[in-house]
């Protein structure tokens, strides 16, 4: 089992405080995406996994066993790094090897792990090679293959797509997914890409100024935000949100939303104009003005024009509603508030 | 107005403008290369002229005699080979020692911690005082008498006061002291700069890699390193093959002449013995001479060792 | 608590090192204050056996002494800030007019003459200044301080590196200028100079450190007393009087070693930068 556990645990640079009292269960096996905005804190919480930015004060488990101060070389773990960090002296082979030549592994096996790995990365070729002369993906690769190569019970990766072009980057990441699955280790891995969390994780970890805003599956942190800034960072475009005259929020995403010519009754309708136009082939993005706001509707309807006058409606089914905070109001929370929710919600109907 | 009178006019236009702009460029670059001339190709050209003939400050040029001063100091007389002897001992001495320390001391004062900027800043010191300065201090520090503080420190071991800067075993490397401690913050800090554009990640990365400090030092340090170490090889070697002033001022050269360096037997040959500025030249010229085919010897042999990223 | 003990713990490792850092930090400051403390002794402590290590007796009758020796110390300190400041003026003169030629004007002839001075770098001092001595006596400048400034004019590596900054300021800077009628001068003076300004500051500050700690130079330039520098002060306290007396030679060195280092004191930090930089943004 290599379930890592987080107890309290805060973190502070001189007077900043990045991290403050966080509790967090990452589950053994699965591939877990720490996303957020920059300085949220997820790369400080990954090195504090590796040990190599040890946490102020708080504890650390790993397997049940405390590793708050143990030393990163001790830990299971092995870590890919944004900039691949790869020794830039050494060939290939050597780069790959050097942690096991410390860990005092025997030649021969040496040998036959550097050869199985270097295949399942494809650097065969390029063993004998110096970083140098290699392209930024194959360098990717080389600091994979040193991360596996120790066989480790945790891998952790420092947002090692990020500095890849689009179209490698799309594909090391399926790369990346068929690893996780054959492997079956427990994958940590951080990024500020939202698309790359969902597309990737088995659980998101979304972080905000050293606080989880929310830990689910995609589906859940997709479909059942906890708050405003969930409901807004994931998601492209991001989610619509308007006020409510009772100090609350009231949300909905641009491709729940429906467009016709006339007004429709029993739903939150609106009355607007289209302002832009964005065509992307399979669907179609409208920015439509509607007085207070302006909204996102993302639909599969190429037909309407610039300067037209729409009506938007959003099903009840479809809207979201939080408090003055932020935070989610569900139905389960009270049925009868709930009710009283939508209805003030189709009271701001304007057509 | 015709074409062509039209043309003409635009080409005295370009022209006068042109050459204006010439001139002025090489107005602003003649002081330079003025000076240049002047204090630095033709005294060369005339040290050669010199080394060829037998004289003084006053009359240089009293007899011609061709290679003979060359002869005299390579061949005849053992006085020139004997100095450059001892500088080459100086040198070979000098520049493991103050690299290695150089190097192990910016790779251990490498993390930003105040003790670490502190001490920087007192290893620094010694490098902007003067070399004369720095001579005096260590002449009373090794002072023969029992007040001196080095014999001090050893009589508290049992041992007797020591003439340190009169022997023949000890002068020399009481020189190199002086100078290892007066120019070791500078190297070091050139170092510790170099040391900054390493990424930080390596050294992480290795830290996962279960990599000792040792072993990091060798195997990514060093590497990663041996440009400047290289540029400073040559620098160093160069520069205390001309030593003069610390030796002078503690030794004097003895005794005997067992500490006398080149550049001091250039210096007394052109000023205070007679008759032999030719030898002066001679010398002169043959130290440039050395002094060129270290560094080139440097750079031929040294240069595939260095990794350049 | 814990987390006390907890940091403590952690620092642990490294408190071997620290310590062994701040005893060398000790043995190498202590030439300076070994210096020092014996310039404050009296010539009979200054010999004493064992040697103490805090004066017992604290006086200036080293300093006094020396001022009193008939040698005219103002006069060797005035001879080294002219001279100091002589070269670095006369420097900025030549080198600075010659970096921006280099670095942002075409010349005909402009790569012969790049090529001299890069040229220039591999003739050492120690071969030149018999040639240069012999023309400044032959010009009757050796009584005079002119020869400690003059053959130092053109600083090749300030040329060096100020040419490498000049040519990081951006061509249409000057364009602009140019097109808002601006003289060269100007155009040197409020666009180049200014943005190259950490170049030029590391340049003087070798060149200050130079000037004003040489010895050798003035050694052979000079044979009368009324042109030499504070450098060559030292010596004269020695020779002045029969044997060593080590508090007074202490004493006149801290002379020239206290303006550096109370300097250094103060702006170590700028100093230390100025070292460092390498003329790369």
């Amino acid at each position: 089992m290599a379930e890592i556990r987080f107890e309290k645990v805060c973190k502070f640079f001189d007077k900043a405080r990045i991290i403050e009292d966080l509790d967090l269960t990452i589950q053994d096996g699965k591939f877990t995406v720490l996303v957020g905005a920059s300085g949220c804190g997820k790369t400080t919480l990954l090195r504090m996994i590796a040990g190599i930015g040890p946490a102020t004060s708080g504890h650390i488990y790993m397997d049940g066993k405390e590793i708050t101060d143990v030393a990163p070389s001790k830990r299971d773990i092995a870590m890919v790094f944004q900039n691949y960090a790869i020794y830039p002296t050494m060939t290939v082979r050597e780069n790959i090897e050097f942690g096991l030549k410390n860990k005092k592994v025997p030649k021969a096996e040496r040998e036959a792990l550097i050869k199985e790995y270097a295949e399942i990365v494809g650097l065969t070729e390029y063993l004998d090679r110096k970083p140098g002369t290699l392209s930024g993906g194959q360098r990717q690769r080389i600091a994979l293959a040193r991360a596996m190569v120790k066989k480790p019970a945790v891998f952790l990766m420092d947002e090692p797509l990020s500095n890849l072009d689009a179209k490698l980057r799309v594909q090391m990441r399926t790369e990346l997914i068929e690893l996780h699955n054959r492997l079956k280790t427990t994958f940590v891995y951080v990024t500020h890409d939202q698309v790359e969390a969902m597309s990737m994780a088995d659980v998101i970890v979304l972080m905000n100024k050293g606080q989880i805003m929310q830990e689910a599956s995609p589906e859940d942190i997709y479909n059942d935000p906890n708050n405003v800034f969930t409901a807004q960072f994931i998601g492209t475009p991001p989610m619509n949100i308007v006020d409510m005259p009772d100090g609350n929020k009231m949300g909905f995403r641009p491709e729940k939303v429906k467009m016709s010519d006339v007004p429709v009754q029993g739903c939150y309708c609106h009355k607007g104009e289209i302002l832009t136009r964005e065509m992307l082939g399979s669907e179609t993005l409208y920015k439509i003005d509607c007085g207070e706001y302006t909204f996102m509707v993302k639909t599969d309807k190429p037909d309407f024009a610039m300067g037209e006058k729409v009506f938007i409606h959003v099903a009840n089914e479809h809207l979201y509603f939080f408090d003055a905070e932020g935070q989610r109001i569900r139905k389960t929370d009270g049925e009868n508030q709930y009710a009283q929710l939508l209805q003030n919600a189709g009271g701001m109907s304007n057509v | 107005m015709s074409d062509l009178t039209l043309q003409r006019q635009a080409k005295r236009k370009l022209n006068g403008k042109f050459i204006r702009n010439q001139v002025f460029s090489w107005a602003l670059v003649l002081p330079a290369i003025l000076f240049l001339c002047l204090f630095t190709f033709y005294p060369m050209g005339n040290l050669v002229h010199l080394s060829l003939y037998r004289g003084n400050i006053t009359n240089p040029y009293k007899t011609f005699r061709g290679i003979e001063n060359y002869l005299d100091i390579l061949v005849r007389r053992p006085q020139f080979m004997t100095t450059l002897k001892n500088t080459a001992l100086y040198v070979c001495m000098y520049v493991p020692i103050c690299l290695s320390l150089s190097v192990i001391f910016a790779v251990w004062l490498q993390k930003a911690r105040k003790i670490n900027n502190f001490a920087q800043t007192c290893f620094f010191a010694p490098h902007l005082v003067a070399t004369i300065s720095s001579a005096f201090m260590w002449s009373w520090i090794f002072s023969p008498e029992s007040s001196g503080i080095a014999n001090g420190i050893i009589k508290v071991f049992g041992f007797n006061t020591h003439n340190w800067l009169g022997s023949s075993s000890t002068a020399m490397v009481c020189v190199m002291i002086m100078n290892t401690w007066a120019s070791i913050g500078h190297h070091a800090l050139i170092f510790l700069s170099a040391l900054k554009s390493i990424p930080g990640e390596v050294y992480e990365a290795a830290e996962l890699d279960s990599s000792s400090a040792v072993k990091t030092f060798f195997k990514i340090t060093l590497p990663l390193l041996s440009p400047q170490i290289f540029l400073m090889l040559i620098t160093m070697t160069t520069n205390s093959f001309k030593i003069f002033e610390s030796v002078r001022q503690m030794t004097g050269g003895g005794p005997g002449i067992s500490t006398k360096t080149v550049c001091m037997f250039i210096y007394d040959n052109a000023f205070e013995t007679n008759n032999t500025l030719g030898l002066a030249g001679a010398s002169s010229i043959v130290l440039t001479i050395i002094l060129m085919l270290i560094t080139l010897l440097d750079f031929k042999g040294l240069e595939k060792k260095v990794h350049y990223q | 608590m814990y987390q006390l003990k907890r940091r403590f713990v952690n620092y642990l490792p490294n408190l071997f090192s620290d310590i062994l850092k701040l005893i060398c930090v000790v043995v190498f400051v202590f030439p300076f204050y070994w210096m020092i403390i014996t310039s404050f002794k009296t010539y009979g402590e200054a010999i004493q056996v064992p040697p103490t290590l805090w004066p017992k007796n604290f006086t200036f009758i080293a300093y006094s002494n020396i001022y009193n020796m008939g040698i005219n110390f103002w006069q060797y300190a005035q001879n080294s800030v002219i001279v100091t400041a002589g070269v670095i003026i006369l420097q900025c003169l030549v080198m600075i007019p010659a970096a921006y030629s280099f670095a942002k004007r075409q010349f005909v002839g402009k790569g012969i003459a790049w090529a001299i001075v890069i040229s220039a770098l591999m003739i050492p001092g120690t071969c030149t200044y018999v040639p240069i001595y012999m023309v400044m006596a032959k010009a009757g400048l050796i009584p005079s301080l002119w020869p400690q400034i003059i053959p130092h004019g053109c600083n090749v590596f300030g040329i060096f590196m100020l040419r490498q900054a000049f040519k990081q300021v951006p061509d249409e800077l000057l364009e602009s200028a140019r097109l808002d009628s601006a003289t060269e001068l100007q155009i040197v003076c409020r666009i180049m100079l200014p943005m190259a300004k950490a170049a030029l500051i590391t340049i003087c500050l070798f060149s200050f450190i130079g000037t004003w700690n040489s010895y050798f130079w003035p050694l052979v330039m000079t044979n009368n007393d009324k042109y030499r520098p504070l450098t060559m002060y030292i010596e004269r306290v020695q020779d002045a009087d029969v044997g060593n007396k080590w508090n007074q030679v202490m004493a006149a060195n801290v002379l020239l070693v206290g303006p550096v280092l109370v300097i250094y004191l103060f702006a170590s930090q700028k100093i230390i930068q100025a070292f460092t930089y390498n003329g790369v943004k």
